[in-house]
């Protein structure tokens, strides 16, 4: 594709309307290329002062007070609230110098409701730390299940573009119970969803490749969780629509040739 | 028009909340709260959904305003794309946009449309205005489209069974002519 193909493509990349290949394309072509960097910092200013179009609306009031205090540093961590601190502070004790009964049992009552007031402030701190763990782990699950909702949008987009396509793909010997399947359409858009495959070892990656006219061209590389199952978003080049697809093992940055052994085939 | 003098600039700000200053966060939210609310609606069409998306985009100012570069873009430009693409990926997760407006509807009539925009908005809200007006019909609709349904070429040429090829010189067009009419007034508006 030539440089001005590119630049006409810049105003509607600025708007998100291209399809996901042809940004793809692009943005391998911007990181290169400063002349359309400039100017796709132009359109995107344009395209920002659409949101002027939009009726301005008034958010509750209560989401100025919500915004702010999911910013706010706990008063008790910035006072660096903790039982070192407390260590010290040193009490005077009554016996140290001559009091009277009246002051002495002041200086006890202080006592006593300076340490009921620490405990509850130590007590406030730990359920403050809980409430902050708890809402870190809700995100992270909220997180994962955005993720797998995307995953399955996409590949139902796929399943149901033009001249969907299904291939299975069956463990070799190096994982025999592992299994995938690479669906893709016509345009080559395709994603894979594998299942039983063992973790990549440390500074490892599995990377899909496109065996066309016996040449293997690389895909991208992707790891698994726990249970063995990933999945990979990738462009199929256009020729090797019809190619065999295999998984192997390689370093995580991935390679341009295979090196590793083969862990999942399609058929040929 | 500029912004009023005597205000703290966006860009001034950003580095304040890269300061952790939290009242900078606040003074931010205040200067555009009803644009990027009103901008969130529109995509989501939903109290609920656009208040959470507008949290989530000013932590999001909060974690990255030390990646605002101001060689690269203007504080506006930032936020509105930040706040835009939040807000369709929401749209996307939530599948269905017809399932949104249901549930909007009856909200719509409780909507309080907010004319206490400042003056120097008010006056960029209308060149916009001015200018998409003189788009012709066609180009205009694929823009919005584009811009507040998250629609790439291809789906609003299926939506409006047009062919690509026209959808696409549609958008570039609609475009080159939005930017030559906000011309020299985009550099005033900011």
């Amino acid at each position: 594709m030539a440089h001005d193909d590119y630049k006409q493509m810049l105003a509607a990349q600025s708007l998100g309307a291209l399809d996901e290949s042809e940004a793809r394309t692009l943005e391998v072509h911007l990181a290169s290329c400063e002349e359309c960097r400039l100017e796709i910092g132009d359109w995107e200013e344009t395209a920002a002062f659409l949101a002027l179009d939009a009726e301005p609306l008034q958010p509750s009031p209560e989401l100025r007070a919500r915004i702010l205090s999911s910013i706010s540093t706990p008063m008790f961590e910035r006072l660096r609230w903790d039982s070192e601190a407390a260590k010290v502070i040193e009490m005077p004790t009554v016996a140290s110098r001559p009091a009277s009964h009246w002051q002495a049992w002041a200086a006890i009552a202080a006592s006593v409701l300076f340490v009921v007031s620490a405990i509850g402030l130590a007590l406030m701190w730990r359920q403050n730390n809980e409430n902050r763990k708890e809402i870190a782990l809700l995100t992270n699950q909220s997180e994962q299940i955005n993720r797998e909702l995307n995953e399955q949008r996409d590949a139902l987009t796929i399943l149901t573009g033009p001249g969907a396509r299904m291939t299975a793909l069956a463990g070799t010997k190096m994982a025999p119970t592992a299994h995938a399947t690479l669906a893709y359409d016509q345009t080559g858009r395709a994603i894979l969803m594998t299942k039983d495959l063992p973790p990549a070892p440390t500074g490892k990656a599995y990377q899909l490749w496109f065996i066309a006219g016996g040449q293997p061209l690389p895909g991208k590389v992707f790891h698994t969780d726990r249970s063995g199952t990933g999945t990979l978003k990738d462009q199929i080049p256009d020729h090797a629509l019809n190619a065999v697809f295999a998984i192997t093992l390689e370093p995580e940055a991935g390679v341009e040739k295979p090196t590793g052994e083969i862990y999942l085939k399609s058929g040929s | 028009m500029q912004p009023n003098p005597a205000q703290v600039s966006d860009v001034d700000l950003l580095h304040a909340i890269a300061r952790r200053d939290e009242q900078a966060l606040a003074s931010l939210y205040d200067r555009y709260r009803l644009i990027l609310f009103g901008l969130t609606m529109r995509i989501l069409n939903s109290r609920e959904e656009a208040e959470d998306v507008l949290q989530e985009v000013l932590l999001q100012v909060w974690r990255r305003a030390s990646d605002f570069d101001e060689q690269r873009g203007k504080p506006f430009t930032w936020l509105v794309t930040l706040a835009r693409s939040r807000a369709i990926d929401r749209l996307r997760v939530l599948g269905a946009r017809q399932r949104l407006a249901e549930s909007a509807a009856a909200e719509a009539s409780d909507e309080i449309s907010d004319a206490a925009l400042d003056a120097y908005n008010s006056e960029r809200r209308a060149i916009v205005s001015s200018a998409l007006s003189e788009l012709p019909d066609e180009q205009r609709r694929t823009l919005t489209l584009a811009y507040f349904d998250g629609l790439t070429q291809s789906e609003i040429a299926e939506k409006l069974d047009t062919p690509l090829g026209t959808v696409k010189t549609r958008m570039r067009t609609g475009m080159s002519k939005l930017r030559a009419l906000l011309g020299k007034q985009l550099d005033n508006l900011h």
